[in-house]
Formats: C-alpha cells, sequence, structure tokens
C-alpha cells in the first residue's frame, strides 16, 4: 500500500525517514514508511507554535528511530531467539568481556602472558574434577520416546554441549581472575587459591546450567522449548501423570517433565513428533 | 498467540492500551492525550499488537481522499486487549481519571 500526499515533507523528515527505513527489516520497509509518511504528514498539518512544532517533531523523529529499531530488534529475536547460534554467541561476548578485562586490569600483553600461564595451569588441573562431578550430579537425560537414532542431530547435540562447556570453562577461568587480581598484589597465595575456588564454584554452577539449558531444547534442532502447559491436577499426583509439557516451535517434538518421579514416569520423556507420524 | 491468563502490562502500556480503548486511534493523538514521549507510545503499541492486544489497520483511501490528507494506520482493541485493559483498570484504579473518554 502506498499513499500520495497532499503536499510533500520537509526536506529533514524525508531525510530521516529514509535513514531510519534502512534499520527496518525489508518486508517491513514499505508498510513502515508508509505509516510514518501519515503521521508526519498529519503532525505537520496541526497548527501549532513554531517552538511547539520544533519539540513534536524532535520528539516525534526520536520515536520513529526507536520504532525502527524496535522492528529490527523483534525481526532478530523471531530469527535467533533461542537458537544454539544465539546461546554460542552470547557466551563468547561473555568470554571476550572477561578477556577485555583481563587485558586492562593486567595493562599490557607481557604481563597477562605471565599472568595467565599460572592460571591456566591451575585451572586445566581443577577442570577435569569439576567436569566429573558436574557430570556426576546432572539429572538423568530424557528417556526419548518412539524417536528414530538420527546420528547428525545426536553428533549436533554433542558438540554444542563440548562448546557451551568449553566457554564457560574458559569464561569461568578468566571472570575468575579479573575478580582476584586487587588482591594479587596485596596476597599472592591467597589471590590464587581464592581464583582456584572461584573457578571451580563458577563453573560447577555454570556447567549445572548448560545441563539444564540442554535438556530444555529440541533434539533435533537445538532451540529452546516453549509454550509450557500444565497438564493434568497436582491433587491426584500418585494416580495419574501431572507435570509440564513445552513443544519445539518447529514441530519436531515435546517434552513432557513430571512433576514427582513415580515408578511409571521417572524421567521427562521427548516425544518425537516425525517418529510419531511415520 | 493469545494467552489465557489476561497480560500484566506496565504502566504505560496499560495507559496506552486504556487510551485506544477509549477511542484515540492514532499514534499521535494517543500521544497528545497521554503525554508520553514517542519513544515510547510506538514501540509499546508494537509490542501490544504482537501481543494481539490491538490491532491496526489502514483507514479507507477514499474517506482520506476526500478530506485531502493521506490515509493513517489506526489501532483498535481486541478481545484479548479488552480484558486486557479492564484487568489493568483493576490494577491501576487512577488509569480511568488519566484519559478523558474520546466524543465523536
Amino acid at each position: 500500500m502506498s499513499h500520495h500526499l497532499p503536499t510533500p515533507l520537509p526536506h529533514f523528515d524525508r531525510a530521516l525517514l529514509h535513514a531510519a527505513a534502512t534499520l527496518v527489516p525489508s518486508s517491513e520497509r514499505e508498510d513502515w514508511l508508509d505509516s510514518w509518511q501519515a503521521e508526519l504528514w498529519h503532525m505537520h498539518s496541526r497548527r501549532r507554535s513554531r517552538f511547539a512544532s520544533l519539540r513534536l517533531l524532535a520528539d516525534v523523529s526520536y520515536g520513529l528511530v526507536l520504532d525502527a529499531l524496535w522492528l529490527r530488534t523483534e525481526s532478530w529475536r523471531r530469527t535467533f531467539g533461542g537458537t544454539p547460534v544465539l546461546c554460542i554467541a552470547s557466551l563468547f561476548t561473555l568470554c571476550s568481556a572477561a578477556l577485555f578485562l583481563a587485558f586492562a586490569l593486567n595493562s599490557g600483553n607481557h604481563q597477562l602472558a605471565l599472568h595467565f600461564r599460572a592460571i591456566v595451569g591451575r585451572s586445566l588441573g581443577a577442570a577435569p574434577l569439576v567436569i566429573f562431578v558436574a557430570y556426576a550430579t546432572a539429572s538423568p537425560s530424557h528417556v526419548e520416546q518412539g524417536s528414530r537414532i538420527r546420528p547428525i542431530s545426536w553428533l549436533n547435540r554433542k558438540f554444542f554441549l563440548f562448546l557451551k562447556t568449553l566457554l564457560i570453562l574458559l569464561f569461568t577461568c578468566l571472570i575468575s581472575t579479573d575478580i582476584t587480581h586487587p588482591l594479587h598484589s596485596i596476597f599472592p597465595l591467597t589471590a590464587d587459591l581464592l581464583q582456584v575456588l572461584a573457578f571451580v564454584l563458577f563453573s560447577l554452577l555454570g556447567l549445572r546450567w548448560a545441563f539444564i539449558d540442554q535438556e530444555q531444547r529440541c533434539k533435533q534442532c537445538l532451540r529452546l522449548l516453549t509454550t509450557p502447559a500444565r497438564v493434568g491436577r497436582p491433587s491426584r499426583n500418585l494416580l495419574e501423570w501431572n507435570g509440564t509439557e513445552q513443544v519445539c516451535k518447529q514441530g519436531h517434538g515435546t517434552l513432557s517433565v513430571p512433576e514427582i518421579e513415580t515408578s511409571w514416569h521417572q524421567y521427562s520423556q521427548w516425544i518425537d513428533q516425525v517418529s510419531e507420524a511415520a | 498467540m493469545p494467552s489465557a491468563t489476561p497480560t500484566r502490562l506496565s504502566h504505560s502500556a496499560a495507559l496506552i492500551l486504556k487510551t485506544i480503548s477509549l477511542g484515540y486511534r492514532f499514534g499521535l493523538d494517543v500521544m497528545e492525550v497521554t503525554g508520553l514521549p514517542s519513544g515510547t507510545v510506538y514501540p509499546a503499541l508494537r509490542r501490544l499488537e504482537r501481543d494481539q492486544l490491538v490491532e491496526s489497520k489502514w483507514e479507507p483511501e477514499d474517506e482520506a481522499f476526500a478530506s485531502n490528507r493521506p490515509a493513517r494506520r489506526y489501532y483498535q482493541v481486541t478481545r484479548a486487549g479488552k480484558a486486557a485493559a479492564l484487568a489493568a483498570t483493576e490494577r491501576y484504579p487512577l488509569l480511568a481519571r488519566l484519559v478523558p473518554e474520546k466524543h465523536a
């Protein structure tokens, strides 16, 4: 839908519209331009004092840019929301921020390299123990009902978990170094001990999150499961199944999580939609 | 997808929804009546539309053409939006007093 304006908009408005339109996703751009052209035209058509007009123009221009930005971020949210790419990118960003902080605190590459050699050695020593404890205390994985074994999906899942584990260990190593750094010049031994303790604590928490996050994802596309729905009645806990169901937005399957573990429904179940249909 | 439970809205979103439910249909009108800045109003209208509490439509071309002006996008409250506006009025009792009803 394209609308003709009875009188053209001022140059500033047109330039601003075209600049902000580049932020809007291409599929929505034409409609967005039409809406804002009409809004601006109506704004200019109302009689006001010069000062009030300028103030309103500044306000509306700000809203116009925010509206374009909202559409862009919403489009990114729809595209990347809950995807494994977003998860890995977020962890990578956290690692980069922690590394940047480490550079800033150590004021230079050489000092950082010297300091890191000792830290990495200590962290590498603690990492296998942390991974072992995290794996040993993680809740059992889902029973996959009616799903055929897909080697590629299985490999993707394991690779994703491996990447998350690696980035979490790297981030916790860096952040534990950053937070104990101020203490290092005064009590070096205490700082080293605290760094290892902080690394162990943070990485255990981080790996715990990684396992929970892994369980909350679709077994095929690895997107986060959505629309949790309560099924069953809590008052009949021991008589019939009661719990929460979450679905994959792409329609790959359903995860049913029991409210309490019972002998007939001990673990969460992943019900593969494709296999069910076949 | 509209949810079964009424959506909890922030005060400004509730005010905007209430304003639209009282008959102010355009973004500029909502700005003027509520006194909220456009940086709050327009993104909030988008969010309300995404949550299916309001829907937007284009004015008929011929109607706008007859008045020698471009057609505008207008907003109206959906059924879920009416329920949400009602819930918001209960949550923020002074909301109804902030916006005068529009007379046609």
